[in-house]
This record gives structure tokens, C-alpha cells and sequence, in this order.
């Protein structure tokens, strides 16, 4: 029994040594409210306002709300690891960017990916915590910080990139779904390139670049917490370098 | 078999020997020069951030300046140290692979966030000068370039372990010298250097640094 006893004082002390921080799984829908401080229905109109600013913008804007932070480290520190993690954002472009809240804890912050920094520099969005969210938070009235931080973020982002209609969880969707309609792109790509021989560089990238991309989306559209069946939200592989601003109410 | 056979065969284990230790040599090389690219391309980064510190540094100086009888210790401070900054001479392109010379960066870089912060300490002397829009501005500037540099000198470190680790293993330990590899110097991960020093006025107590 000497071994089983020391098996268990392992896993133990493994466990704590991984508790000092834990990147939570990406989530399923680009309005996550997992502490439950935000009315339904807004949460339901934010989520679909994000999934459509992602159509028209390619922008991926999440906002993510924890009870609490699940690391030692600080705020800044802890969320760009988050963020990097769930690759917010379109491959080439890195524009994603996210709000952060931990309602416990009474921290947020906003991590904007490499691509955003232009429209959301740091002093944007530390306007947008200190002068729209924060004096809500601390009114009680989370719903409404909520919402006008959201529509802030949105306001500035708007127009810094085109959208295509579609989300990087469409494409995981419509690909995986139908495995024909991959064989038939891929096809498709083959007759297109041998067409435009001089360019087959360039479109040969483009295309391959989609076909992996689709079936990158494919996994993350499979769970989901919220009625929006199948969840909007799906990284493309955006990266984070640290740019943004928080605060704490 | 006759003598003339078994040197054939000699000769014929011998050269598929060569042929498996030539492809696993070029492997190994063309690993090391991927991770020496990554540990440069993390380098630019670093500069980068570093860069856009030092270029907020006169924006600054010049608000903070024009609040009336503002400390002129703190401001010859920062300019001092602005100054070192530029003053480390750095090979142009690649990460740093002399440790004297990575040293004298890290330290001037230090000194430099070491006076912001102290900066901004001293500006919450100065109701009038923190209520303004454009200091505030700065401040979150500031704040966000504080944590791009944490950021990409953490991104720096795993690149340049990686690159260290893959040269003092066996076999690339034996040869990787002869193609000009040699491990690289990074950013020391003591507690709080990561971080400019926290400066508090309550003497009663000890400065704890601000721990990640």
C-alpha cells in the first residue's frame, strides 16, 4: 500500500502545482457569461451583435466573464496567455481582441490581439474601462457596463478590416459538415489553378489556407453552454502581444 | 567469400553509414537554424516594445513639464536614462550573442523603467497634471508598453531556451560550434525584474516587490 500512498501524495501535489494557473477551454460562443451577472436577453443581443460584426469585419471581439481568475499571476499577465491560447482572431490579420471580466474578483481587462492596436490602442481602451464600464460596475448595473464597454469596442473597431459573411465557426461548420463540398473546393482549386497557371502561387495559398482553417473551426463549433446551437464562436489563430488596458472597480 | 568481397561489403556498409549520419547532421542543422530565426525574430519583437517606450519617453517629459514646478529630479531622470538607453550599441541585426553587451542593455532598459514608474508615482503629487486627458493617455501608453515588454521578453526567453536546449544535446553538442552556433543570452527571471520596482511612501513598512 506504501506505493498507492505515495501515487496519491504525487497526483496531489501535482494538482497544486497545476492550480497556480489553469487556461480555461476556448469558448463556444463570443458572448461567454459564465459568472451569470448579465441579463439573458443582452447577453443574447450581445452574442449576436459580436457574431455578426465578426461577418462584417472579420474582427473577432469576444467577451468572457469568470467568477474568478484561475491563476496567481496578474490580471494582464494571466489574460494575454488566455487569449494567445484560444487564437481570437484571423490567422493573417490577428484581429481579435477581449473583454475580460472576473466578477469575484472585481478585475477586467481588455487584451487586444497585434491587429487591433491601431483602433484600440491603450489609451482607447482604458477609456472604455474607466469611463463606460467600471462607473456601471460599480453602480451594481453589470448589464448595462457590459453593454456599453461591447459597443464602445465595436464603435472603434469598425472599419479597420472587410469581412467575408461568414465566421471562422461557419466555415468549420460548412466544411466538416459536408466532406463533399471539400472534395469539390479542392477540385475546384486544382482546375482553377492549372487555369491561372503564371498565378498558382498565389491562389494555391489562399485556398489551402481555408481548407485547414475550416477544419481548425470544425472542433471548437462542437461544444456549447448557450441556446445558439453549435456556438458563433471559433478561433482563426489570431496572436496577442500585451497591447489593451484593464482596471478594477 | 574472398577478401575482395568482404572490402566491397565493408565499403558498402560504410557508405550507407555515411548517407544516414550526412541526413541526420542536415536535420539537425536546419533545427538549429529554425530555432537561431525564432530567438532573432523574438529579439525584433523585444526591440520593438522597447522602442516604443523610449519613444514615449519626450511626449511625456514635455507633459509632465509644462505642470507648473514639477519635480526637474525626476524628469533629469528619465532623460538620463532615455540617453543610456541609446547609447548601448547592439549588432544591427539577430538577437545578442555576446552576454557582456546583453547585460548592459537589460541593465539601461531597467534603469529606464525603473524612472517611469517612479514618474508616475510622483505625478499623483499632482492633482491638476493627472486629471488632464493627455496625461492620462500616456499613462495607459505606458501601462500597455509595460506589459508588451513582459509579453515578448517572456516569448524571447522560450525561444532562446529552446534554441540553447537543442544545441547542448547530443548529438548537435558535438558539431553545432563548428557551424557558428553558440547558446544565446536571455532576460534574467529573478523576482520583480521583469517588472519595474513597486515605490511605496509608507516607511514604516519594507518595499515588496511587485511578485508575478
Amino acid at each position: 500500500m506504501r506505493w498507492l500512498h505515495g501515487l496519491l501524495v504525487f497526483a496531489a501535489l501535482a494538482c497544486v502545482a497545476w492550480a497556480a494557473e489553469t487556461i480555461p477551454p476556448a469558448p463556444p460562443n463570443h458572448f461567454n457569461d459564465y459568472a451569470h451577472v448579465v441579463s439573458a436577453g443582452t447577453a443574447g443581443q450581445l452574442n449576436d451583435e459580436l457574431d455578426q460584426f465578426e461577418r462584417a469585419t472579420s474582427n473577432q471581439i469576444l467577451v468572457a466573464i469568470y467568477p474568478h481568475m484561475t491563476s496567481d499571476s496578474s490580471v494582464e499577465d494571466y489574460t494575454v496567455r488566455v487569449a494567445q491560447a484560444w487564437g481570437v482572431g484571423q490567422k493573417g490579420k490577428k484581429n481579435g481582441a477581449v473583454l475580460f471580466i472576473f466578477s469575484e474578483d472585481r478585475k477586467l481587462f481588455i487584451q487586444v490581439g497585434y491587429g487591433l492596436e491601431r483602433v484600440l490602442p491603450d489609451a482607447v481602451c482604458k477609456r472604455i474601462v474607466e469611463d463606460e464600464i467600471t462607473p456601471r460596475f460599480r453602480a451594481g448595473d453589470f448589464t448595462g457596463g457590459v453593454e456599453a464597454g461591447v459597443h464602445a469596442m465595436l464603435a472603434a473597431a469598425r472599419g479597420e478590416y472587410q469581412g467575408t459573411g461568414s465566421t471562422a465557426a461557419d466555415l468549420g461548420r460548412n466544411f466538416s459538415g459536408h466532406p463533399g463540398l471539400m472534395i469539390g473546393l479542392f477540385i475546384l482549386f486544382i482546375v482553377i489553378s492549372s487555369l491561372f497557371r503564371r498565378r498558382r502561387g498565389v491562389i494555391s495559398y489562399g485556398r489551402g489556407g481555408m481548407i485547414t482553417y475550416g477544419l481548425f473551426g470544425g472542433g471548437g463549433g462542437s461544444s456549447s453552454n448557450r441556446s445558439s446551437g453549435g456556438g458563433t464562436f471559433s478561433g482563426g489563430g489570431g496572436s496577442f502581444g500585451g497591447g489593451g488596458a484593464g482596471g478594477s472597480w | 567469400m574472398s577478401l575482395g568481397k568482404i572490402l566491397l561489403v565493408v565499403v558498402g556498409v560504410l557508405a550507407v553509414l555515411a548517407v544516414i549520419v550526412g541526413l541526420s547532421v542536415s536535420g539537425i542543422y536546419n533545427r538549429l537554424v529554425t530555432l537561431q530565426q525564432n530567438t532573432d525574430g523574438a529579439w525584433a519583437q523585444v526591440q520593438n516594445v522597447y522602442q516604443r517606450r523610449a519613444d514615449l519617453v519626450p511626449n511625456l517629459v514635455n507633459t509632465v513639464a509644462g505642470s507648473a514646478n514639477f519635480e526637474k529630479s525626476t524628469l533629469t531622470e528619465i532623460t538620463a536614462a532615455r540617453a543610456s538607453v541609446g547609447r548601448v550599441q547592439l549588432p544591427a541585426s539577430g538577437a545578442p550573442t555576446d552576454p557582456a553587451k546583453f547585460a548592459e542593455f537589460e541593465q539601461a532598459q531597467a534603469q529606464l523603467g525603473g524612472a517611469l514608474s517612479r514618474l508616475l508615482v510622483v505625478s499623483e503629487r499632482y492633482p491638476n497634471l493627472t486629471a488632464t486627458a493627455g496625461f492620462r493617455d500616456l499613462q495607459a501608453q505606458l501601462e500597455g508598453t509595460e506589459n508588451r515588454i513582459a509579453v515578448e521578453r517572456g516569448r524571447f526567453n522560450e525561444a532562446v531556451q529552446a534554441y540553447n536546449t537543442a544545441l547542448k544535446r547530443f548529438p548537435a553538442v558535438i558539431f553545432a560550434g563548428m557551424f557558428g552556433h553558440s547558446p544565446r543570452p536571455y532576460f534574467a527571471s529573478t523576482a520583480g525584474s521583469d517588472k519595474p520596482p513597486t515605490v511605496q511612501f509608507d516607511f514604516g513598512t519594507k518595499t515588496v516587490p511587485a511578485h508575478p
